[in-house]
């Protein structure tokens, strides 16, 4: 994470454009140049339960937060700056969570399983199965269902790499084509809600999703069928993207 | 937790009324009740889903900066939809307002949605119709 000298006084230069111009590709070039710290500090919060990739994508919000409130004449360093913006986000991410995030061990199993339950259901039935229809191929109640659903928006144990609960994570090339087909399009959607700056942030796979879901007007099944992934796992990606807009979005 | 409306269909909507501080941690039993409601209406797994991201999305819109107050939510029953309006009561610090993505997003997952906000009060909306597959 250290810079040398040399590197210091290109990236004192690079603030003091971007002060001046605002230039999004300047933007770019200091978040990228300081991908490290964000990276660096998610991990120190990595031991509270949660997926090292998402405190990331989280630390990664306060890191775009900082590049666009530094102001370099104020004489604070911008690692000081930044360190302190990013920890308030991390902080923040889990005071948000509050309670939701100690869900009892039974449930983040149950969760597990029914990501296999529902797999089985949705292609016997050919439509997204209904909640009494899952808890009683579980053999659970409704409302455990509901609860399970809820413990995992809450508590994301599975790593974005990591395979998906009854989902078999084969998506390594489909996803390059996915993209590539659609660019365009997305593109135009994006800069039309201005949100490209936040969106970008994003790993490719929950860009994806997003544009299936919102601009293309795919249900969570379909997309969890086109991507080779459980529809659990379309399912928490969204909601976790979408949190993440929110948050990034709150101060622009 | 109260149950105001009556559940014989004699002449109305079953409506379940819920009171919460205006707080980011107790949005999941907004989340949980809907989600209850939704379930005994028969919605799909992807409804279900699509729901709690709604409230989440409108929740937000209501109290994601900085809210003091109550948040006051109403679920009304209807025979093949649920309603949901809730109800920020205290001083309005921004009055809820959608942006285009947002707007975008809701438009994607529920079938009705609105908000609105004065100076002592802000409300949200939302309709979801349950999809036979």
């Amino acid at each position: 994470m250290a810079f040398d000298a040399d590197q210091r006084a290109e990236l004192r230069l690079k603030f003091a454009e971007f002060a001046e111009t605002r230039d999004q590709n300047t933007r770019n070039e200091l978040i990228e140049a300081h991908i490290g710290l964000a990276e660096y500090l998610a991990r120190r919060f990595s031991n509270r339960g949660e997926a090292l990739d998402d405190l990331v994508q989280v630390a990664s919000v306060g890191l775009l937060k900082a590049v666009d409130r530094f102001e370099p004449d104020r004489g604070v360093e911008f690692s000081t700056y930044a360190t302190h913006t990013i920890v308030g986000e991390l902080k923040r991410h889990f005071r948000d969570k509050g309670w939701a995030v100690r869900a009892p061990r039974r449930m983040q199993e149950l969760y597990l399983r029914l990501g296999k339950v529902i797999g089985e259901l949705s292609q016997e039935l050919g439509r997204s199965p209904t909640i009494p229809e899952l808890a009683a191929e579980a053999q659970v109640s409704e409302e455990e269902v509901l609860e399970a659903m809820e413990a995992g928006q809450a508590y994301r144990f599975a790593s974005l790499d990591a395979p998906s609960p009854g989902g078999n994570d084969d998506d390594g090339d489909t996803m390059g084509a996915l993209l590539g087909a659609d660019d365009k399009e997305m593109a135009e959607a994006e800069r039309r809600a201005s949100l490209q700056p936040l969106i970008s942030l994003l790993p490719q796979r929950e860009q994806t999703i997003l544009h299936f879901r919102f601009f293309e007007g795919l249900t969570q099944s379909e997309i969890a069928t086109r991507l080779g992934i459980s529809q659990m796992h379309v399912s928490r990606l969204l909601a976790r993207s979408l949190a993440q807009l929110r948050a990034a979005a709150e101060d622009n | 937790m109260s149950k105001a409306g009556r559940a014989d269909g004699a002449g109305g909507l079953d409506e379940i009324r819920l009171e919460l501080p205006a707080s980011p941690e107790f949005l999941r039993l907004a989340r949980v009740t809907a989600t209850g409601l939704a379930s005994r209406l028969g919605f799909t797994f992807d409804d279900v889903e699509d729901l709690r991201l709604a409230i989440d999305e409108l929740c937000f819109a209501l109290i994601g900066h900085g809210a003091e107050g109550t948040v006051r939510l109403q679920y009304r029953v209807h025979p093949q939809a649920l309603e949901i309006e809730g109800t920020l009561t205290g001083p309005i610090v921004e009055p809820p307002k959608l942006t285009e993505w947002s707007d975008q997003i809701l438009t994607a997952l529920v079938d009705e949605h609105e908000v609105s906000g004065g100076e002592n009060q802000a409300t949200f909306r939302l309709l979801k119709r349950r999809v036979m597959g």
